[in-house]
């Protein structure tokens, strides 16, 4: 089998066994429009207060949440099951491809839910065009996001506290996605050119990917 | 054709301490090999750098003509066929699903499945999720998943314990095809005698050390 | 199952009456044709609120007598009680959309106590969904369900507790505060809701007892385990 037929075999599966355990539409979504409704309820009533931290509060629970996507139950592999995947010449870089094809297709939809949340709930002031690169930003965003909690998810197989640890050690390193997708929109507001956050999130997103690839092979003999 | 494995005074250790060390052994095509030792001996390990899947850190040795510890041994993974204390199946996934991933994964046709699935006898039960199967399903679904992959060198740990008279004898149809296409076989159980029905040659595992059987 | 499609079919058809009564009541002067809106959204999110009481007596009962078909009734009154919250949730939204200006109101103390609660039974369905023995789900949901209707009456009394843009309950003891048609078109759908609620409930109780009944027929797992056929080894 080919590397890529490997990570589309690898894709697929996981999408379907996350179609049966739901954990991504029935618990981390629902958990992260809760997270949506807890700001502005601490925040106080406050409306226009509310109105201008709507996207930051966007990034900051799509980040956070966005985790908890990436190292789904789905995405987890028993050490029987690396074992076998080793034994049957996976690529280790193919399994990486794979998780974050499956990982990215439900990020992007969990964003998109999360986005519209967003909209309905914070009515925020967003400038004129906004669509098209919020879209773009949050689609970028997903993918780099997928990609780093794949990686996460390498680093921390078989650990105790695996979500929690993999989380701690990667949220940070999400800042430049973070930075990227915000500031996208804040400089389609004062009329400054989006073009560079974008180029920062593309290249963002191919620095990870390159990354997973050859870290993957090292990284499967170390969690032995 | 050259020995399956060979081992020249390989040593591993894990955590800090020592588990295996001074490891000669040879196996070569048609052979039974049986490893007898008692729980915590380090028969698991034995097995899994037989595997490839952990490299010496002490000696060397070869399994199917790659070396240890190199990148060789990527190569011939796919020839080598481990049934672990816990089976590898998906538990989301049904007995069926598991054996078609596993078909694809190692380029196999999906179509043979259904063949080894009426094999094994799991033909009706190949709908059942594999977290709902028993511990005997399970093996039969991990004894279709080498008869459709047909590892050259077969790795059983334990692999009899747990199972009915039927589940046994199909693990021994199993051993008995890899042997008669020149493929050889390493077993590790804790009960000798049973070793001793089925392997030619039979060494005890202690203290980290292996020794043949008086 | 006949019964079930009758009360099913009777049930769609209070609805269509239920619908042409709020097409061809009045409107209110100032919210104008989006005021039609309310005689949907309000008689859902009551009906939210007996589904998750009738959960709570379900669970209670399962607390006391251990039987399957409390914890049947219960699962099922939760799963319409999520959908029609969500269904009054978003009448609600688009009223408010349309009347208010904004579809979502943080002043509103009953917006937000009711999205509070959307979740909690949500997490009520992911819980069920994550314990696989029977036993224990059963228990586990129990306890979930009986504390959780706590929330009902703060979502119901919020807008008496705290001065909010949602307006005040419009049928009290002492009398309602809107005309006589509009009042008979509110309580027609009232009814009509109900009765869905209702028929819809038996249909989901009916279903999880085929679904009960159908795995309790199916040969054992282990026959379908057949002995192994040896000779066949080398065909694979």
């Amino acid at each position: 089998m080919s590397f890529w037929d490997q990570a589309l075999e690898i894709a697929r599966v996981d999408m379907r066994i996350e179609r049966r355990l739901g954990d991504v539409s029935r618990i981390v979504l629902p958990f992260a429009v809760v997270a949506l409704l807890v700001f502005p309820l601490a925040l106080g009533v406050d409306l226009s207060a509310i109105s201008l931290i709507g996207p930051a509060v966007f990034w900051a629970v799509g980040i956070l949440f966005g985790m908890q996507v990436a190292l789904r139950q789905a995405a987890s592999d028993s050490p029987e099951r690396r074992d076998l995947y080793s034994l049957l010449g996976v690529d280790p870089a193919a399994r990486f491809v794979g998780r974050s094809l499956s990982g990215s297709v439900l990020m992007v939809g969990f964003l998109a839910v999360l986005l519209a949340a967003m909209i309905v709930l914070y009515s925020p002031r967003l400038p004129q065009g906004w669509p098209a690169p919020m879209i773009l930003g949050s689609f970028l965003a997903a993918i780099g996001l997928t990609e780093l909690g794949t990686l996460a998810g390498e680093v921390t197989a078989g650990l105790r506290n695996r979500t929690a640890l993999a989380s701690l050690i990667v949220v940070p390193l999400a800042l430049p996605l973070v930075i990227g997708g915000s500031q996208t929109l804040e400089s389609l507001a004062r009329d400054t050119g989006i073009l560079p956050w974008l180029l920062l999130l593309v290249a963002t997103d191919l620095a990870l990917a390159v990354a997973g690839v050859a870290l993957a092979r090292p990284l499967e003999e170390a969690s032995r | 054709m050259g020995p399956h494995i060979v081992l020249n005074d390989a040593g591993i250790s894990l955590g800090g301490r020592s588990i295996l060390r001074g490891l000669n052994i040879e196996v070569a095509p048609g052979d039974v090999l049986g490893i007898a030792g008692p729980n915590g001996s380090g028969k698991t390990t034995l097995l899994r750098l037989l595997a490839t899947l952990i490299a010496p850190d002490r000696g060397g040795g070869s399994v199917l003509g790659a070396k240890l510890g190199t990148p060789e041994v990527y190569a011939v993974r796919r020839l080598i066929g481990l049934i672990s204390h816990t089976p590898a199946v998906i538990g989301e996934l049904s007995i069926r699903e598991n054996l078609e991933h596993a078909a694809r994964l190692g380029g196999e046709d999906p179509v043979r499945v259904e063949t080894a699935l009426r094999v094994v006898g799991l033909t009706e039960a190949a709908p059942t999720r594999g977290e709902a199967s028993s511990f005997g399903m399970l093996r039969r679904t991990e004894a279709a998943r080498l008869l459709i992959t047909r590892p050259r060198l077969l790795l059983l740990d334990e692999a009899f314990s747990g199972l009915d008279v039927d589940a046994q004898a199909l693990i021994d149809a199993l051993i008995a095809r890899t042997t008669e296409h020149e493929g050889a076989v390493v077993m590790v159980s804790h009960d000798e005698a049973h070793l001793a029905d089925r392997a030619g040659r039979v060494m005890t595992l202690s203290a980290g050390r292996l020794d043949t059987m008086a | 199952m006949n019964r079930i499609r009758i009360l099913l079919a009777t049930a769609a058809v209070a609805v269509v009456v239920g619908l042409w009564f709020a097409f061809t009541s009045p409107i209110d002067r100032l919210q104008g044709e989006f005021s039609r809106i309310l005689n949907l959204h309000a008689p859902f999110m009551w009906v939210a609120f007996v589904a998750f009481a009738v959960t709570a007596l379900a669970s209670i009962m399962w607390l006391i007598r251990k039987t399957p078909r409390w914890d049947r009734l219960a699962e099922a009154s939760v799963e319409l009680g999520v959908v029609f919250t969500a269904t009054g949730l978003f009448t609600g939204m688009v009223w408010g959309q349309a009347v208010w200006g904004r579809a979502w109101d943080w002043a509103d103390p009953r917006m937000a106590s009711t999205a509070v609660m959307f979740f909690v039974y949500i997490g009520y369905l992911a819980l069920r969904r994550a314990v696989p023995d029977p036993e224990m789900k059963a228990r586990r949901s129990a306890l979930l369900g009986a504390i959780a209707v706590i929330q009902v009456p703060l979502v119901y009394f919020s807008v008496n507790l705290f001065r909010s843009l949602h307006q005040t309950q419009s049928i009290r003891p002492d009398g309602a505060t809107m005309p006589r048609e509009m009042l008979v078109a509110l309580l027609v759908n009232f009814l009509a809701i109900t009765y869905l609620y209702f028929a819809l409930l038996l249909a989901r109780l009916d279903l999880a007892r085929i679904e009960e009944t159908s795995a309790a027929d199916s040969s054992l797992a282990g026959d379908a385990v057949k002995p192994p056929r040896l000779s066949e080894v080398n065909d694979v």
